[in-house]
């Protein structure tokens, strides 16, 4: 089996500095957090420039040569609503290190971006949704089969398909978190991959619980089969974890140093 | 429906390292299939053989060899002749009488007959060994960095006991090349790796000793811990595992009781000189099947014949 592949979320214009340096163009806030995510281990970075209606073309493509010229050519996930901007990241993409990710389709308005995934030759986070989130797993098995179906029809690998069930907030969906389990282990048994934006089931707790909530559910995911996650890698307790459950799966061999590595 | 072949060629591959340089310099590693994978994918340097001498020249050599070394005494008596042998790639050097249990020579000692090796080896690439005693080793092995400098010669070994002292003055100020080994334990080959590069070891002048047996003792152990990191360092891309393998196999055969009991005593084994070279082609062979990118021998006719095999294969 192939190591867990984290998928680095600080690039965010939800955070003020990051929107600030996009909205600027400047470098140096952006390279930062990248160069932190980097060397905690993250495998991808989500660039994720928000709705950017007006310039996001010329954002994705400043943003897609800036990091992949100064971190040799770290493969990336495209996370806008605006479809022209994937495109026009995936333009100036070296994919020498990984092909981009496009984030995300939907099985609902954003169903194109399978299409677009597809024209690209790009990965594509498939969220099984559809209006409003999903009543059960019968309902997200069936936005999965639908999205695959698409992205098959459209000449894409399965592989290319990563199915994110939507991880939902404990405060407020405790009961639905044993849902969501199963869900992973349904496209792990179909021999699907997967990911998601995992640390939204901690949403709204104290910050010394979220890396501790966090774990424990990245550990119990990678038991059902999940095979990658948008996460901050700069939460060492996250990270370890992420490690050492690569170990138990074999993903790695072990060496005393694994933690450094 | 149609049979498509699949190619067992993987995106990742071992780091080949050169050892020597000009004209004969020896280059292992490069390849990014399984041992003798060639039909999928072209091996990009073959495996390499080495032919193996020791400070106390013939003297602790076997009866047999004489023939081949006739007139030498001396390790550099030795080397000079087996420059030209067939199918030698390289000359490995193993300092013995250093083993402070065994002859414990003199550093000095051992250092000027080191010296006179070097002269005789020419151009011919170098592996120099140590004593196999660890601690005797980090002395042995700086002085013998520092006296092969330019040669772009494999120190073996660093040892997890030794290594930041074998891996500083190999590695770091003489530029050989780092031989690191561990004994048949995959967990701790890759972790001597991220140590010497911790340490700053660039990890393109790594090799590792993974471990060696002689065919029938205890050889699976060998094999399966070949095959794993074969399989790390190629299907799971694991950078800390794509060092090449190079494996002692002269110190190991010849040691056997096949190789060595007189025909006096088992009459129905058949000419001494054969079985020793059938132990040492067998083991030499089972290790490049598994994975090792280089074997040290003992037998000029040993070297031939693998050296032939690699040939036919690759």
């Amino acid at each position: 089996m192939a190591k867990f592949v984290t998928i680095g979320e600080r690039l965010s214009t939800t955070a003020p500095a990051v929107n600030k340096a996009f909205t600027e163009r400047d470098p140096e806030p952006i390279l930062k957090r990248a160069k932190q995510q980097l060397d905690a281990g993250a495998v991808y970075l989500d660039v994720n420039i928000g709705p950017a209606e007006s310039d996001g073309e010329d954002l994705m493509k400043w943003a897609v040569q800036l990091l992949q010229s100064e971190f040799d050519n770290v493969p990336l996930a495209l996370d806008t609503s605006n479809k022209k901007a994937i495109e026009a990241g995936i333009s100036v993409y070296n994919r020498s290190k990984g092909k981009p990710i496009v984030n995300s389709a939907d099985a609902a308005g954003r169903i194109e971006n399978i299409d677009l995934a597809a024209a690209n030759d790009a990965i594509v986070i498939a969220l099984c949704n559809g209006e409003g989130i999903a009543k059960d797993n019968d309902e997200r098995m069936a936005f999965c089969q639908l999205l695959l179906e698409r992205g098959l029809e459209h000449g894409m690998e399965a592989e290319d398909l990563w199915f994110d069930p939507l991880f939902l907030v404990v405060k407020g969906m405790q009961d639905k978190q044993m849902q969501i389990l199963e869900c992973i282990k349904m496209f792990s048994d179909m021999g699907l991959n997967s990911t998601g934006g995992l640390s939204n089931n901690s949403n709204g707790m104290p910050k010394h619980i979220r890396p501790i909530m966090d774990s424990a559910l990245v550990a119990m995911c990678m038991m059902q089969g999940l095979t990658s996650a948008i996460v901050n890698p700069n939460d060492l307790r996250l990270m370890e974890t992420i490690k050492s459950c690569d170990i138990f799966k074999n993903n790695t061999l072990y060496a005393d140093s694994y933690l450094e590595i | 429906m149609p049979f498509t072949a699949k190619s067992g060629k993987f995106n990742a591959s071992i780091k080949p390292v050169t050892i020597g340089s000009g004209d004969k310099a020896a280059t292992i590693g490069g390849e990014n299939v399984l041992p003798f994978y060639s039909f999928d994918a072209e091996i990009a340097n073959a495996p390499k053989v080495g032919i193996e001498v020791t400070d106390f020249g013939m003297e602790h050599e076997p009866e047999c060899l004489k023939k081949y070394y006739d007139g030498c005494t001396t390790a550099a008596d030795m080397v000079k002749k087996a420059v030209a042998f067939e199918g030698v790639d390289f000359i490995s050097f193993r300092m013995e009488g250093g083993d402070p249990n065994g002859a414990n020579k003199s550093t000095e000692d051992l250092m000027a007959t080191l010296g006179e090796v070097i002269e005789a080896a020419g151009d011919m690439p170098l592996v120099i060994c140590g004593s196999k005693n660890a601690e005797r080793d980090a002395e042995l092995l700086q002085k013998a960095a520092e006296l092969a400098q330019g040669k772009n010669a494999i120190i073996l070994a660093a040892r997890e006991e030794n290594y930041k002292t074998v891996g500083a003055a190999a590695g770091l100020a003489y530029n050989q090349i780092v031989g690191a080994e561990s004994s048949v334990d995959i967990n701790l080959a890759k972790q001597l790796n991220v140590l010497l590069t911790q340490l700053g070891v660039n990890a393109s002048n790594v090799v590792m000793n993974v471990g060696s047996a002689a065919a029938g003792y205890g050889y699976e152990y060998v094999a399966s811990t070949m095959q794993r990191i074969k399989a790390a360092a190629l299907s799971q891309n694991d950078a800390q595992l794509q060092m090449p393998i190079i494996t002692p196999v002269a110190s190991e055969a010849w040691a056997t009781k096949e190789a060595s009991a007189s025909e006096e005593d088992v009459p129905g084994w058949g000419d001494v000189e054969s079985r020793g070279i059938d132990m040492e082609v067998e083991t030499a062979a089972a290790d490049l099947a598994c994975g090792s990118n280089a074997v040290i021998l003992k037998h000029p006719v040993s070297v031939a014949t693998v050296s032939k095999l690699i040939k036919e294969l690759v």
